[in-house]
């Protein structure tokens, strides 16, 4: 049944808005990059699919529709694809009836076509999602420039099992949207109209028939881990909303069926398309999106969200410690509003779920960019819960700041740009300083407790930020020995700011009381080492986190050596020197 | 995660054997529970098997020494590997409750 004029049922025949004696049978997916949305649509001429997806159980339940479709009234097949990405069209290459080169007309835009035909793995991106696919006969190639070279003029096409439809390519400017369009005519029922609107892949079209218009992934096209793929343009997909975005505003079209996720409202596609439009501006010289970059990424992933889980856990485990001395001194109230700062709970979940999926993946069991995409949508989830500031006025704002940008380099990877390393002339000295005094002293003096007591507000401010935020280095025997009076090199200064936090905090944690800082050139480098001894006890850094740590010196700007030995740990960070 | 307790002396030694994260956390704090409501207040936890603490077992540890607190008690971790006891010491925690090198340190102590 349906279930209101905006918006169609999932599984179910209803009428096709503005199309008469048509009917349409969406099969509506919840959004995942396995498998598309599919459209299934009946006129008294013909039957369409539109887009078969990605799953062969998906394709089996279209094709038991269809075959019902067919007992009924016997009438050609057409399977248009939005474009041709597996999500869209795998599940048909297990699917006998699909797969026989003259039981239905599969119809794609000729980029897509030609990619299809030859089993070509990139631009299916097949490739990406290390999914091998066969050849696939195309037997409707659209835009060709055959008729691109002779708009207005109707070409009448006939196929194997006796269809027949007359298709004809639009003048360039003709349509108002601008976009090149051409119009199959299946008998004397309803039109088809197909729109080129590549951007997201080189043979993205939409389709559009009584006032539904099918949108493929376009709504998707500026996503993180989406936008970068082969064939994915910022130029053209600006081209492409410029012209959809007039045809959608311009009446007639009611709603919008993308390619994953419920259909939409023109008004509510409008609002998204808009949205894509500024994601997309600024997404300028992005790296290709290949299963090269999914490896990369997915390694820093790794490494990223272990340091990410362990920021969560101590901030968490501080505001505990702060909650509890509170509760102590009476003051339970404050106690809980301290402790619900951090939903522990969900963020532990949430990454007990990631490492879950870390598993998964190191078994095989999922290719890097299903890592790369789920690493992704953690970090959106913790960046809604990460109230930073609040907890930067409670805890050393150094982990809030650490955590916020491990969760801002992830982002900027994953949306296919290199995180952010911007080197310049920077004075190493001072910088040491900062590091070694921010984690020395604490942020508040006992005089800052005593001037505040007469302010209820100012007061419960400076108390808990003296609980919460400890001066680490306290008691531990930290020396700096610095070769001269300033030591310039060419770094990020944030970066290596971190980096030397990360090394201390290792230190400090794992047990060493004697910690040196040692700074100084060779050849045309500046060189800081930080050693400190650790007790036996300890069973030694992990390699993952001495992993983290390079990848991290290379984003400050320099290399890391580490050296262990019998407890003896010995970092050596080097940069260019100015 | 695998708990295995030993009484002697009125002291209770709890090792645990695995992570502690959110699926497991519970089961510790039911386990020291079970120790604690008959009245044994000397509560061990050797952690030496332990590679793992969520946030969901800090609050377990912080738990258990709330309701350690009185003359008498006694409430302490031991063994910890490298990766707790960095989280335990960057948390704070070491200030509440006390961290032993060794089972037998801690107990010898008590």
């Amino acid at each position: 049944m349906p279930v209101g004029n905006d918006q169609l049922a999932s599984l179910t025949w209803q009428q096709v808005p503005g199309a008469a004696e048509s009917a349409i049978y969406p099969l509506i997916r919840k959004i995942d990059i396995l498998s598309s949305n599919s459209y299934l649509i009946t006129t008294p001429d013909v039957i369409i699919l539109i887009d078969p997806g990605g799953l062969s159980d998906q394709v089996e339940q279209l094709s038991r529709v269809i075959g019902e479709c067919r007992a009924e009234k016997n009438r050609p097949v057409f399977v248009f694809l939005t474009h041709a990405h597996i999500d869209h069209f795998l599940g048909v290459q297990s699917n006998p009836a699909f797969v026989h080169p003259d039981a239905f007309v599969f119809a794609v835009h000729q980029a897509g076509a030609c990619a299809l035909e030859s089993g070509d793995s990139r631009v299916t991106l097949a490739d990406l999602l290390q999914t091998p696919i066969l050849p696939l006969k195309i037997g409707l190639h659209l835009f060709t420039e055959e008729r691109a070279q002779l708009p207005g003029v109707p070409r009448a096409l006939c196929f194997p099992p006796g269809a027949e439809i007359t298709i004809v390519r639009d003048c360039a400017g003709d349509d108002p949207a601008g976009l090149p369009r051409e119009q199959i005519q299946f008998g004397s029922g309803p039109a088809l109209v197909a729109y080129h609107t590549p951007g997201h892949s080189s043979d993205s079209i939409c389709l559009r028939i009584g006032d539904l218009l099918f949108i493929g992934d376009l709504l998707f096209a500026a996503n993180p881990g989406v936008a970068g793929v082969s064939g994915w343009s910022q130029e053209a997909l600006i081209h492409s909303l410029n012209g959809v975005e007039p045809l959608i505003a311009g009446g007639g079209i009611r709603l919008v069926c993308p390619g994953h996720g419920r259909v939409i409202t023109a008004a509510d596609a409008l609002r998204m398309l808009s949205s894509v439009r500024s994601d997309a501006l600024a997404l300028a010289n992005i790296a290709e999106l290949n299963h090269e970059r999914a490896v990369m990424t997915a390694a820093f992933a790794g490494d990223c969200m272990e340091q990410v889980n362990e920021l969560f856990i101590i901030m968490a485990g501080r505001l505990q410690y702060v909650s509890y001395i509170m509760d102590e001194l009476g003051e339970s109230g404050i106690a809980e509003e301290t402790s619900a700062l951090i939903r522990s709970d969900a963020i532990d979940e949430l990454l007990e779920t990631f490492r879950n999926f870390t598993q998964e993946h190191q078994r095989g069991q999922q290719v890097p960019i299903h890592l790369v995409l789920k690493a992704g949508q953690v970090i959106a989830k913790l960046e809604r819960t990460f109230h930073r500031n609040e907890l930067a006025s409670i805890i050393d704002p150094t982990f809030v700041r650490r955590a916020a940008r491990l969760l801002s380099d992830y982002t900027t990877m994953l949306r296919g740009f290199t995180p952010p390393g911007e080197c310049s002339d920077c004075d190493l000295v001072p910088v040491i300083d900062a590091v070694v005094t921010g984690l020395s002293v604490p942020p508040f003096s006992d005089d800052d407790i005593l001037s505040s007591s007469d302010d209820d507000d100012a007061f419960s401010r400076i108390l808990l930020a003296r609980i919460g935020t400890r001066p680490l280095l306290e008691g531990v025997e930290s020396t700096v020995l610095a070769e001269g009076a300033s030591l310039r090199a060419f770094i990020d200064h944030e970066h290596f700011t971190d980096l030397l936090t990360y090394i201390l905090e290792d230190l400090i944690g794992t047990g060493a009381r004697q910690i040196e800082i040692h700074t100084g050139h060779r050849d045309k480098n500046v060189v800081v080492t930080v050693a400190g001894n650790v007790p036996s006890s300890g069973t030694g850094q992990k390699p993952r986190t001495w992993q983290f740590l390079r990848g991290l010196s290379e984003r400050a700007g320099g290399t890391l050596a580490v050296q262990e030995h019998e407890g003896f740990h010995r970092f050596e960070f080097t940069a260019m020197a100015v | 995660m695998d708990i295995t307790t030993t009484n002697c002396e009125g002291k209770t030694v709890l090792s645990i054997n695995g992570r502690i994260d959110t699926s497991t956390a519970p089961e510790l704090e039911q386990a020291i529970n079970r120790e604690i409501e008959p009245g044994n207040r000397k509560i061990l936890l050797d952690f030496s098997r332990v590679s793992y603490i969520s946030s969901g077992g800090l609050r377990v540890l912080l738990v258990t020494a709330k309701k350690l607190k009185d003359p008498g008690d006694k409430f302490g971790i031991c063994s910890l590997s490298t990766e707790v006891l960095k989280v335990i010491t960057l948390t704070g925690f070491a200030s509440i409750f006390p961290i032993y090198p060794s089972e037998g340190e801690a107990l010898a102590s008590w």
